[in-house]
């Protein structure tokens, strides 16, 4: 804590509804991604990183799995002294019944009395759902600098785009926010939001207190505590972000994450030794290539085991493609298997499927990307 | 819990790796990839149940400390339990008094302290998966006073040359221990395992300090053979002992096989190791690999056959690497062909274009050396 005065807390309660079968037993920041990570390790990597000592995670939905995956924050070097990962569920409190988060807001309110405990100056607010490598001791250096009091971190996206983001105008000079418009039709601006903000947690403070009693407010970050600070003239301002930056909301769309990382020099860059992603630590062996094995354009992991051909696929943990069978454009998370002769093609197989002998799913062409999460059963 | 501790033992002065051995003790090698040898005795042992554990090192300690840290990776009861790192400091200077007794005599009073009445102990410089539980109870039920662990093989003649032969009669008792002088093809090689109590341990130990300077462990129980119940258990399941420089290269190429390797890495027996947090390893358009064990943070661009490959390795366009075992971080440049070589950590072969050894001579490039 005391290194910078600031507390992160990661939002991680969504329910990533459209991720069907992959989040009917699990919350969305704990998906996997990129062979080897849950999409929560960025966030939590980014703090270790960073310096930031102190993470509160706001659970929810199908939380079990995220709750004791986020607990042990050894993995992430967050447990030195002053230091920790703090699961946060909602609660029942002695003056308040157990209710649920009601918003970003309100969970961020239900848990001012864990807030406290730390006394910080600032408090960063984090989603658990997003890929990306940032350094928030900048974020915050600007945040000083501007002596503003509140920063939000924006990306610039395509124009045509914009519309489907929650859109900063700013003053092109200083870099202040001087509106903010949520999906607008005709945008002004290509700055979205990436749902990462630096409040002065005295004033943050204040304004949850009134949201709370707020009967009107629906408590959300985006629809009631920016526009409220703008309307009353505080200085809100842009941080400008350049690099990579994924909200998987979709299964297209997380399919195209992990695709992303195939290319060579590609943007997220996980081979950077000087900002690793941390995860968890698993005892599965080296990767096993066979014989007659191709693999071209792949990025694998520890405990895959590979005898057929691999092209253009992201391998997760403990995955394995048999003797005879393809595996193109298509993911692979952990504990999956392709047997002998099956073709897997421009699909997403979850969690420890099994795709029979010589079965085939997905199509060169779909439109969509096919996600299985059910057994596929082979012909002999 | 076990009623064992465990000691991790040394690799006497009559063992030898080259090159490798320059830099760190046999523990501390790199093994297929992602291990270090030492993580195996470690992970019988917590795997066994035996959560305090005393590692012994005889000269430079840098990588082995390093890599063993607090021991925590190692799965053991942080709190009840205890990775102990010990090194004997009076005879770093002349290494022919360097004797697992002599570091034995000189941390006697941390090994009187432990409260567990077994020891079990295992080399650190032999691969192998073993239940110390099982082994325990069998030493027990047998009433013998020692339990010594054997592999029988059939190439004594060719290898486990630096190894020491159980004589076994037919009550399965120790006759004597031998050095495997390489006459016969069919031995019982001794795993250098040792399970009695903790009191004999400190007896036979005190003993062999009177008798000789230059004794070790093996010399005193040879000598008690007759006077000691001593008996021999066999292992059966991959064995490899890091003993030359061909055993090294030998025991990784042999694992390269997902079928052989099953045989050491076994269901619901973990081998932990440290992590590196390397991300994935990322294969592009113009790779082929087969028949290789590849770990994780690696680029390959290039050809690599029959090959381990350790993490954090670069293997770019063109390049040919073929029957060889890398350690981690090493750079493979374009176009360079290497053949039947150990190449250490940090490497590079930039400009060599071609270091082609022979399979059954197999070549070593130095760490951190640009070829």
């Amino acid at each position: 804590m005391k290194q910078n005065n600031m507390l992160a807390m990661i939002l991680a309660g969504g329910r990533g509804t459209r991720l069907h079968e992959l989040t009917k037993k699990m919350a969305k920041p704990a998906v996997s991604y990129g062979g080897k990570y849950r999409i929560i390790d960025f966030p939590l990597s980014n703090c270790a990183n960073s310096g930031i000592d102190v993470v509160g995670v706001l659970t929810q939905y199908e939380s079990i799995q995220l709750n004791s995956y986020v607990a042990v924050g050894r993995r992430w070097g967050l447990d030195a002294k002053n230091s920790g990962v703090y699961v946060l569920p909602p609660r029942e409190k002695a003056d308040a019944n157990l209710d649920v988060y009601r918003g970003t807001a309100d969970a961020i309110s239900q848990n001012i009395d864990f807030i406290d405990t730390f006394s910080p100056e600032y408090l960063l607010i984090l989603s658990g759902d997003h890929i990306y490598k940032m350094n928030y001791a900048k974020m915050l250096a600007y945040h000083k600098e501007n002596n503003a009091d509140a920063t939000i971190a924006v990306i610039e996206v395509p124009m045509k785009e914009a519309s489907r983001f929650g859109i900063m105008n700013t003053d092109e000079e200083t870099g202040r926010i001087v509106e903010f418009e949520e999906k607008p039709e005709k945008p002004k601006s290509n700055l979205a939001s990436m749902g990462i903000y630096i409040f002065n947690w005295k004033l943050l403070r204040k304004m949850l207190m009134a949201d709370m009693k707020d009967n009107d407010s629906s408590h959300d970050f985006g629809k009631d505590i920016i526009p409220v600070l703008l309307n009353d003239g505080k200085s809100v301002y842009a941080y400008k972000f350049k690099g990579y930056w994924k909200d998987v909301g979709t299964i297209d769309s997380l399919w195209e994450a992990n695709m992303d990382l195939l290319s060579k020099n590609n943007e997220l860059d996980l081979h950077d030794p000087t900002w690793k992603i941390y995860t968890e630590d698993v005892t599965s062996l080296p990767q096993y290539i066979g014989a007659d094995a191709s693999i071209e354009k792949a990025f694998v992991t520890q405990g895959c085991v590979i005898d057929g051909e691999v092209k253009n696929s992201v391998l997760f943990t403990g995955a394995k493609v048999a003797a005879g069978a393809k595996v193109i454009d298509s993911v692979l998370m952990p504990g999956s298997e392709v047997e002998e002769g099956a073709v897997v093609q421009r699909a997403l197989v979850a969690d420890d499927i099994k795709i029979g002998k010589n079965a085939v799913v997905g199509s060169a062409d779909s439109e969509h990307i096919e996600l299985v999460a059910k057994r596929v059963k082979g012909e002999e | 819990m076990s009623q064992a501790f465990g000691i991790v033992n040394f690799a006497g002065n009559h063992i030898q790796v080259d090159g490798l051995q320059e830099y760190r003790p046999v523990g501390a090698f790199s093994f297929l990839g992602r291990y270090r040898v030492i993580d195996f005795p470690i992970s019988n042992m917590s795997n066994s149940g035996i959560d305090t554990i005393q590692v012994y090192i005889r000269r430079k300690p840098r990588s082995l400390t390093e890599h063993l840290g607090t021991g925590r990776h190692y799965n053991i009861n942080s709190k009840r339990g205890k990775l102990h790192i010990l090194y004997t400091e009076s005879n770093m200077v002349s290494d022919i008094y360097n004797t697992d007794i002599a570091a034995y005599i000189e941390n006697m009073d941390v090994i009187e302290r432990v409260t567990q009445p077994y020891v079990v102990i295992a080399p650190s410089y032999m691969v192998y998966t073993a239940d110390y539980s099982e082994l325990l109870k069998t030493h027990i039920d047998s009433g013998a006073d020692i339990t010594l662990m054997y592999h029988s093989v059939d190439t004594a003649k060719e290898e486990f040359l630096s190894c020491y032969t159980l004589d076994i009669n037919k009550q399965k008792g120790v006759d004597a221990i031998l050095p495997n002088r390489g006459n016969a093809k069919n031995k019982n090689i001794f795993m250098d395992t040792y399970i009695m109590k903790k009191e004999l341990f400190l007896d036979l130990v005190t003993k062999a300090h009177k008798m000789s300077a230059m004794y070790s462990l093996v010399d005193i129980i040879d000598e008690q053979c007759h006077e000691l119940d001593v008996r021999a258990v066999p292992h059966r399941g991959y064995f490899a002992s890091i003993t030359d420089f061909k055993s090294y290269y030998d025991a990784n190429m042999s694992l390269i096989d997902l079928k052989n390797a099953t045989t050491l890495f076994v269901n619901d027996w973990p081998i932990y190791t440290r992590t590196n947090d390397s991300c994935p390893t990322q294969y592009f358009d113009s790779s082929s690999v087969k028949s290789s064990v590849v770990s994780n943070g690696c680029l390959i661009e290039g050809t690599i056959e029959n090959s381990v490959i350790g993490r954090g390795c670069t293997i770019k366009e063109g390049a040919i690497v073929k029957n060889c075992v890398i350690s981690s971080d090493v750079v493979i440049g374009k176009g360079v062909r290497v053949e039947n070589v150990v190449i250490d950590k940090h490497a590079k072969l930039i400009r060599g274009k071609r270091v082609i050894a022979s399979p059954d001579k197999p070549g070593y490039i130095k760490r951190g050396d640009t070829l």
